[in-house]
C-alpha cells in the first residue's frame, strides 16, 4: 500500500488539475463544492478529531471568512484572492479572540459555547447593516472566474490535508492526541495543553475562513442565514466522522462519499432530504462511530498515518 | 426613549410570564442532562410535536387547547421513552459528540416527518385573544394562562422529584449512577422515565405556545437554543437552577427589547450565555462543574 499510494495520489492530482480543460460549468461547480467540504471537514478534524474538543459552531469561521472577503471585495475593491486570504486571517483572529476563554471549557460546555458564539456572530452580522448589508445580504460585483476559484479551492483543500499530515506525523500531533485521550495525564507529562489546543484551534479556523471567502466570491451573494447555518457544522462533522475522525484521509473519504451520495440520491428525493440526512447521522453515530478508516485501522494493521 | 416605571413594570411582568414557560421547557432538557449527561438537541422538535397534537385535536374535535395538554403530555412521554430505548440509550456513555449528533439527527428527521405529514403551512389555534387589563398594565390572556399552567406543571414535576420514591431514584441516578445502581435502582428504567418526562414537559410547552405563535415544523429549534441557554444560566444539572435561568432569560429578552431593539435580544441572550460560561461555568446556582 505504501508503494502505490503516492502514485494514486499523484495521478488524482494531475487529473483534477487537468479537469477544467474539458469540464462543463456544472462539473466545475460540483467539484468546487466537493473541495469546499473536504477543506471544512478536514479543518474540523484538526481541532475536534485530534484534541477531542467538539467545535459545534465551526461554521462561524466559514461565515467570518465569507463576510470579510465579501466586504473587502464589494466595498474596498480588493482582488478576490487576496480578500479570501484576508478572510482566512480574519477567521484566525476571531479564533484567537474566542479561543482564550472557550478552550478552558470542557466537554459539552465547549460545544455549547461555540454554538452560542456562532449565533452571536450571525446576529451581529444581521444587525450591522451599514457594513454587511444585514438580512438583505451582500452582493458582490459579477466576475466569471469559476476556473481560478476551482484551483484556489482545490489548493486550499489540499493544503489543509497536507497540514493535517504534517501535524499527525509530528510531536505536535502526538501532544494533541494525548490531550484527547487524557488531558490531565497530558498536563502531568508537562504538555502545556492550553497552548497546543489554541494552536490547533487557530489552524482549524484558517481553512474555513479561506473557503468561506472563496464560496462568497463564487456565489456572488451572501446572507447571514446562508453562511452561518448549524447544518453546515453538522455536515462537516458527519463527513469527518463517517470517514474516520482523527485520521488524515478520513475526512477526505467521508466528504467524497457523503457528497457523492448527496448529489446522486438527495437531489432525487428533495422532500426526504432531512429525513435521509438524519438517518445517515444516526446510522454513523450508532453503527460506526470510529468511521470507515477507524474500522479498517482496527481490523488490519494499518499505519497510524492514514 | 424615556422608560417610564409603568413600561418597566409591564416589561418585567411580561418577562416573567415568558420566563415561566422557558423554565418549564428547559427543566426537561436539564433533567436529561442531569440524569444522563446528554444534551438533547431534539428537545425543540419534541415541543413542536406537542404543539401539533394540540392543533389537530383543536382542528378535528374543537378540543380546548388547555385540555389537550392531558393528551399531548402522555403521548410525548411515550415518544420520549421510545427514543431513549431505541437510540439515546446507546450513546449515554459515549463522548458528547455522539449524543449531540444523534439527537440532532433525530431532531431533523422529526422535523422532516412533520413536514411530510402536516406540510409546512403555518397553522394557528385561534382560541384565546385579547388581554387582561390590570391597572395601567395589559397582559395577553394566553400568556397569563400559559404562565399559570407552566407554574402548575413545573410544581408538579418538582413535587414528583422531591416526594415520590421514583423521583428520588431519578435524583439519585443524576447524583451518581454507579451508587444508584448498587442501591438496586434500575438505571435503564430511570433513564427512560427521565427522557419521557422531559419530552412531556416539552410537549406541555408546545401545547401552551400553540395558542400564541404560528405552528410549523421548524418552530422548535429556537426553543432548543433557549433551553440550552436556560440550563447553562441556571447551572446545568441543577433543577431549581433551570427555573431561575428560565425567569432570567425571559427578563433579559424583554428588557433588552425595551432598551435596545428586538433584533439584538437574541444576541444579548447568547452573549449572556457565553459570559456565564466563562465567569461562572457552573451556572448561577451551582450545577455540575464544567
Amino acid at each position: 500500500m505504501r508503494r502505490w499510494f503516492p502514485v494514486v495520489l499523484g495521478v488524482a492530482f494531475v487529473l483534477l488539475a487537468l479537469y477544467p480543460l474539458q469540464a462543463t460549468g456544472y462539473g466545475i461547480r460540483v467539484m468546487l463544492q466537493l473541495f469546499m467540504w473536504i477543506a471544512l471537514a478536514q479543518s474540523w478534524n484538526l481541532i475536534s478529531g485530534l484534541t477531542g474538543y467538539v467545535s459545534f459552531g465551526h461554521v462561524a469561521f466559514f461565515g467570518m471568512g465569507a463576510y470579510t472577503a465579501g466586504i473587502l471585495i464589494a466595498r474596498a475593491d480588493w482582488p478576490w484572492l487576496v480578500a479570501c486570504l484576508a478572510g482566512g486571517v480574519a477567521a484566525m483572529l476571531f479564533a484567537l479572540l474566542i479561543g482564550f476563554p472557550c478552550l478552558r471549557l470542557k466537554g459539552p460546555y465547549f460545544a455549547i459555547s461555540m454554538l452560542g458564539l456562532n449565533e452571536v456572530l450571525r446576529v451581529v452580522v444581521s444587525y450591522w447593516e451599514s457594513l454587511t448589508g444585514g438580512g438583505n445580504g451582500l452582493s458582490l460585483p459579477t466576475l466569471h472566474a469559476s476556473v481560478p476559484i476551482y484551483y484556489a479551492m482545490g489548493a486550499t483543500a489540499a493544503l489543509v490535508t497536507a497540514l493535517t499530515f504534517v501535524i499527525v506525523t509530528s510531536r505536535f500531533g502526538l501532544r494533541l492526541m494525548t490531550i484527547r485521550e487524557d488531558e490531565v495525564a497530558a498536563e502531568a507529562m508537562g504538555i502545556d495543553t492550553f497552548r497546543y489546543k489554541l494552536y490547533a484551534f487557530l489552524l482549524s479556523a484558517v481553512g474555513p475562513g479561506i473557503v468561506g471567502g472563496l464560496t462568497a466570491r463564487d456565489q456572488g451573494y451572501i446572507e447571514p442565514i446562508s453562511v452561518f447555518p448549524l447544518v453546515t457544522t453538522i455536515t462537516m462533522i458527519v463527513m469527518a466522522l463517517f470517514g474516520g475522525k482523527g485520521t488524515i484521509w478520513g475526512p477526505v473519504l467521508g466528504a467524497v462519499l457523503l457528497f457523492t451520495f448527496q448529489e446522486i440520491v438527495w437531489a432525487r428525493y428533495i422532500y426526504l432530504h432531512q429525513l435521509l440526512f438524519g438517518a445517515i447521522i444516526v446510522a454513523v453515530v450508532l453503527l460506526m462511530p470510529r468511521g470507515i478508516l477507524g474500522v479498517l485501522q482496527q481490523k488490519y494493521r494499518l499505519p497510524r498515518t492514514i | 426613549m424615556i422608560v417610564t416605571p409603568t413600561m418597566l413594570g409591564q416589561v418585567v411582568i411580561s418577562g416573567l410570564l415568558a420566563g415561566s414557560l422557558y423554565a418549564m421547557v428547559a427543566l426537561g432538557l436539564g433533567l436529561i442532562f442531569g440524569v444522563m449527561r446528554v444534551l438533547n438537541v431534539a428537545h425543540g422538535p419534541l415541543l413542536m410535536l406537542g404543539a401539533y397534537t394540540t392543533f389537530w385535536l383543536f382542528h378535528w374535535w374543537g378540543l380546548n387547547p388547555y385540555v389537550s395538554i392531558v393528551v399531548s403530555m402522555p403521548v410525548l412521554f411515550i415518544v420520549g421513552m421510545v427514543l431513549q430505548r431505541v437510540f439515546v440509550r446507546r450513546v449515554v456513555d459515549a463522548p458528547e459528540l455522539s449524543s449531540l449528533l444523534l439527537t440532532f439527527g433525530i431532531g431533523i428527521a422529526l422535523v422532516n416527518l412533520a413536514q411530510l405529514a402536516f406540510t409546512s403551512d403555518l397553522r394557528s389555534v385561534e382560541f384565546l385573544t385579547g388581554s387582561f387589563l390590570v391597572g395601567p398594565f395589559a397582559f395577553s390572556k394566553a400568556r397569563v394562562i400559559a404562565c399559570g399552567f407552566a407554574i402548575a406543571i413545573t410544581t408538579g414535576a418538582f413535587l414528583f422529584l422531591q416526594k415520590t420514591r421514583l423521583g428520588k431514584a431519578l435524583r439519585a441516578v443524576s447524583q451518581s449512577r454507579e451508587v444508584a445502581q448498587v442501591c438496586g435502582i434500575d438505571v435503564q428504567k430511570i433513564h427512560m422515565i427521565a427522557f419521557g418526562m422531559a419530552s412531556a414537559l416539552a410537549a406541555a410547552g408546545g401545547s401552551l405556545v400553540a395558542v400564541m405563535v404560528a405552528i410549523q415544523p421548524e418552530m422548535g429549534q429556537v426553543y432548543t437554543f433557549k433551553s440550552f441557554l436556560v440550563i447553562v444560566l441556571g447551572g446545568a444539572g441543577s433543577y431549581p437552577g433551570a427555573l431561575l435561568g428560565g425567569l432570567l432569560l425571559g427578563l433579559v429578552e424583554q428588557l433588552s427589547s425595551l432598551y435596545l431593539t428586538t433584533q439584538v435580544n437574541e444576541a444579548v441572550a447568547y452573549v449572556l450565555l457565553v459570559l456565564v460560561l466563562l465567569i461562572r461555568p457552573t451556572g448561577i446556582l451551582k450545577g455540575r462543574a464544567a
